[in-house]
């Protein structure tokens, strides 16, 4: 079976060597580094005494323990895959000074600092100087760009074997000399003394250990040279020469085809140039994300030591500012609609569940309901909670559809503005700005739910994100979801070709209200608690920021920049603020002498000031996010070529200097 | 006090808070009308406006007693803290043209608009900075003189803000109707590339136009702090709303619309005090507590029935 693939990635015989060790070098530095100096080790030790010692068994114990063993197998998988992919392009040292700032540091900062956020951010302000820094000296080297891709050559049945013998390679000699380091280490350790009571078990398995990995990387690294390869056959279909009479086209590759054509993305191609972006790539990523978030309650004693169930309450909080994010993403990125009072649909959705879920029912209704079931109607309740914010979402909606983008806005906000003042005016219902507080949490078999325990709400948030990002994807690669693309690029464009304006306004209003409203049901339940003062036109702001920031229309980009600024917002001035009031810290000086100046002056208080200048700033030069949609940077990019056109004349004709200004082609 | 005597008061009320909403709607239809976006931070500048006036006559002048002060100094301290809450209010409004919605000139609708909203977001958290995030009083500017014709009751503030108000508003009719600049401002409202391609240096009305609305709203700050002797952080926000959507009713980019919308809401809004609280139609805890919503549910009637307003033309949109 002939394949075509970019002819650089042919295995040539001094080549396979060096690819080794290239990445076996850059993936043994970050791993050692996590397991012997950070954590790793510390938790499959203490998984070891959980099972051999009934005196130690805990159950989060061995789930640190069992995520120890898949991060390990997917990074073998992970190192498969690379070194079946790489097309050798990319420099070795290259790519070892990139791995480093960009897993080596992190992980050393977030060890140093204890604290997730707090290292993160630090990791930041380093990659900024890292990128820049490395294009300063490509300019000062003048080294050029990556050569483009190179011809297509074939790929026959003996170069796929070949390449899946490379990733075995790969994999086997990085499991080799990461345990044999290990092994070295542990055995120091093990004459030192320092393992007590279960020595001999520790020494059982540390050998079991140094041989069992070597053995599971030459497994795995086939598994993830036959996804390189796989990945291959696909980047052949998207550009190859059409000669496929041999291979059946399934409907699986075609629709998979038809998603890389969509996305347009030539990144997609694998063999890649940059194979640490790849779409093979990322999909280990995506599992090692899974993973982290799955058993993250139960590692995270083991990374940052006590206090877990205040930073699983952060997170649990996070939460719901990422469905926020992703239901006003439809609204405002992939419509087009700027929403300035997606707070209203969060009330909505917020107060239906205190109604229903606290005694304010009894007090407003007379139905009393068993307290053991009542709990049991959260579930049913975030459905109509969320139903009931996307009618109102249709119902503002349906007014404002003749109006243009930016007194859409204006109705929006002002809407916004009514619905917490509406609340707060009708207090027999809603208590006004006392608020109605005993709101139930969920009930669910065998959890115990506790506005103090944190943990059950990180897992009930994380699935009601992952149902809301299923929901998205899908949402954005639908016939609707393109309809929404076509009217926020051009709305006269897109009626015309068929588009029901109307009807995909509306469904645009009410999928994001929908969102809101679960969030808002999720917000009541959790914080047991709501009232009216809560909310106002700020949020709703923050919101919009969290959209902007991340890139408009961009589902990776918005969860990111919705984390971003609830960690800016709850974690990091607050932090500022109290490192400020502390004399011993290195900006206790600076901070002084702004109170001097200013005498109310508090990095809270000014939380409006750095979310707006982000916004302009991003708005001047990086309208497109952070973390972009490759559709929305081309219709950008696309908007700034076609102004130049139609710009005025900056010099008024007959002026000096008014000729040059005049270009005739 | 009787039922009339309360309804004239109110109405009095209504219509210089009125005088001053459609001044600051002035900016809004003023900059809609030329470049159409809808500069959120207009509200704000007015907030500096106050900000300015606030700062000066407590910082600079020490004012505590207007009564007590020499007429002389009063005058100048009048007169700096106009002519200052003016110049600067103008300036900063050429200066955020300058920076924030100039390069997005070319760029899709909703960009300067997100702009708008983070310079007015920074403008309202660096005067919470300043200033504390409650509400600041100051003295009585001027000594409060009452007159009381039988129902009738003016504060000397009443009639000194409602005259400046005609007088701003009829200034800026004859600066707009019968100047050079006011055609050139006519012109590139009408027809940017046209006007450009007819010797306007566009970049440079733009500009004098943020100017002269940011003024406005500026001399609106001042005159505000004169009659309430109140500010805060966020008082420009809530009026900016409320002057928009007087703009929106008199016809967004029409400058009578704007004057005769912003009495109109300065009057639906004082009156809304009126309602009762008691059945049948009462509603809970009376109108007070309803102004805002009914402001903005005025808005929202206006742009479904009549998106151009009560004094404004249908037009379509370009293609």
């Amino acid at each position: 079976m002939a394949m075509l693939v970019p002819s650089q990635i042919l295995p040539q015989t001094g080549e396979t060597r060096r690819l080794l060790v290239k990445w076996v070098i850059a993936f043994l530095v970050p791993v050692l580094v996590f397991t012997l100096v950070w954590s790793g080790e510390a938790m499959l030790n203490a998984a070891l005494l959980a099972i051999f010692f009934p005196a130690n068994f805990s159950v989060s114990t061995l789930a640190a323990g069992l995520f120890m063993l898949l991060f390990y197998g997917i990074i073998l998988g992970l190192v498969g895959y690379l070194v079946a992919a790489d097309s050798g392009r990319q420099g070795m040292i290259d790519l070892w000074i990139s791995m480093f700032f960009f897993t080596v540091v992190p992980i050393l900062l977030i060890y140093i600092t204890a604290n997730l956020f707090v290292g993160l951010a630090a990791s930041v302000v380093v990659w900024v100087i890292y990128y820049y820094g490395r294009r300063l000296v490509q300019l000062f080297l003048s080294s050029p760009s990556l050569p483009p891709l190179p011809s297509l050559t074939v790929l026959d049945t003996e170069m796929r074997a070949t390449l899946t013998t490379r990733a075995r390679l790969g994999s086997f000699w990085f499991a080799l000399l990461f345990s044999l380091v290990w092994l070295l280490a542990d055995l120091l350790f093990y004459f030192t003394g320092q393992y007590g009571q279960a020595s001999l078990l520790f020494l059982i398995w540390i050998v079991l250990r140094t041989v069992l990995l070597p053995v599971a990387g030459w497994l795995l690294g086939g598994v993830g040279g036959q996804i390189a390869v796989r990945h291959a056959l696909q980047a052949n279909g998207n550009g190859g020469n059409g000669d496929r009479s041999d291979t059946p086209v399934s409907t699986r590759r075609l629709r998979l085809l038809s998603a890389t054509r969509a996305r347009e993305e030539a990144r997609d191609l694998v063999p890649n140039d940059l194979p640490l972006r790849s779409t093979g790539a990322r999909n280990f990523y995506i599992w090692l994300l899974v993973a982290l978030l799955l058993f993250y309650p139960m590692i995270d004693p083991f990374l940052f030591g006590a206090g877990t169930n205040a930073r699983l309450d952060n997170y649990a909080n996070a939460g719901y500012y990422v469905i926020l994010a992703l239901g006003l993403n439809i609204v405002v990125g992939f419509a087009g609609l700027l929403d300035l009072g997606y707070v209203a649909f969060f009330v909505i959705g917020a107060y239906t569940w205190a109604m229903v879920g606290s005694p304010q029912l009894t007090v407003l209704t007379g139905i009393r309901i068993n307290p053991e079931i009542w709990p049991w109607l959260f579930w049913p309740m975030l459905i109509v909670a969320a139903l009931i914010a996307a009618l109102w979402g249709v119902l503002l909606g349906a007014p404002t559809l003749r109006l243009r983008g930016d007194y859409l806005a204006i109705v929006t906000l002002g809407f916004g503005e009514i619905i917490p003042i509406v609340v707060q005016n009708l207090d027999k219902y809603t208590n006004g700005t006392n608020g109605l507080t005993g709101i139930y949490s969920p009930a669910f078999f065998g959890v115990r739910w506790n506005v103090s325990t944190s943990e059950p709400y990180y897992y009930l948030i994380l699935v009601l994100i992952a149902i809301v990002l299923l929901a998205n994807v899908r949402l954005r690669d639908s016939r609707i979801g393109r309809a929404w693309v076509a009217m926020r690029e051009d709305e006269i464009a897109a009626a015309s070709s068929g588009i029901n304006l109307t009807r995909t306004k509306l469904l645009a209003f009410a999928a994001g209200a929908f969102f809101s409203g679960i969030a808002g049901a999720y917000y009541a339940a959790k914080l047991s608690t709501v009232a009216s003062g809560n909310f106002s036109f700020s949020d709703s702001v923050i919101y919009l920021a969290m959209v902007v920031l991340g890139g408009l229309g961009s589902i990776p980009g918005v969860v990111v920049g919705a984390l971003v600024v609830y960690a800016v917002n709850v974690l990091v001035l607050p932090q500022l603020d109290a490192l400020g009031n502390d004399p011993t810290s290195i900006i206790y000086p600076i901070y002084t002498h702004i109170l001097q100046v200013i005498p109310n002056f508090s990095f809270s208080n000014i939380r409006n000031l750095i979310f707006g200048i982000i916004l302009v700033v991003l708005m001047i030069f990086r309208p497109e996010g952070l973390i972009p949609s490759t559709r929305r940077r081309r219709e950008l990019h696309r908007a700034e070529f076609e102004g130049a056109e139609i710009t005025s004349l900056d010099t008024p004709p007959g002026a000096p200097g008014f000729e040059s200004e005049i270009h005739v082609e | 006090m009787d039922f009339l005597t309360k309804t004239i008061r109110l109405i009095i009320e209504g219509l210089v808070t009125g005088s001053i909403y459609s001044l600051v709607a002035l900016g809004y239809t003023m900059v809609y009308g030329i470049i159409e976006l809808i500069n959120f931070a207009h509200g704000d500048i007015f907030m500096m406006g106050t900000l300015v006036t606030l700062l000066l006559v407590t910082n600079v002048f020490h004012l505590s007693n207007a009564s007590a002060m020499p007429l002389g100094n009063l005058l100048l301290m009048l007169v700096v803290s106009f002519l200052a809450s003016t110049v600067i209010c103008a300036l900063l409004g050429v200066l955020i043209e300058r920076v924030a919605y100039r390069p997005l000139r070319n760029a899709p609708r909703l960009a300067p608009l997100i702009s708008a909203i983070g310079v007015s977001l920074a403008l309202e958290d660096t005067a919470k900075a300043i200033i504390g995030p409650s509400a600041v009083t100051t003295p009585p500017l001027i000594p409060l003189v009452n007159y009381s014709w039988g129902p009738i009751l003016l504060h000397n503030t009443d009639i000194i803000v409602l005259i400046v108000a005609v007088l701003l508003m009829v200034g800026l009719q004859w600066l707009v109707t019968s100047t050079r600049i006011g055609r050139a401002m006519r012109a590139v409202a009408q027809d940017r590339e046209a006007a450009a391609l007819m010797g306007v240096n566009v970049d440079q009305v733009i500009a004098f136009t943020f100017l002269v609305g940011a003024g406005i709203a500026g001399a609106g700050g001042f005159f505000f702090l004169l009659w309430s002797n109140d500010t805060s952080f966020n008082i420009g926000f809530e009026l900016g709303l409320f002057a928009f959507t007087a703009a929106v009713l008199g016809g967004i980019g029409n400058l009578v619309g704007a004057m005769l919308g912003g009495l109109a809401i300065g009057l639906i809004r004082s009156l809304m005090a009126l309602w009762p609280e008691t059945p049948p139609f009462g509603l809970p805890h009376g109108g007070v507590s309803w102004q805002d919503a009914a402001v903005f549910a005025i808005l929202i009637l206006i742009l479904v029935f009549r998106p151009t307003g009560l004094l404004g033309q249908q037009l379509a949109e370009k293609v």
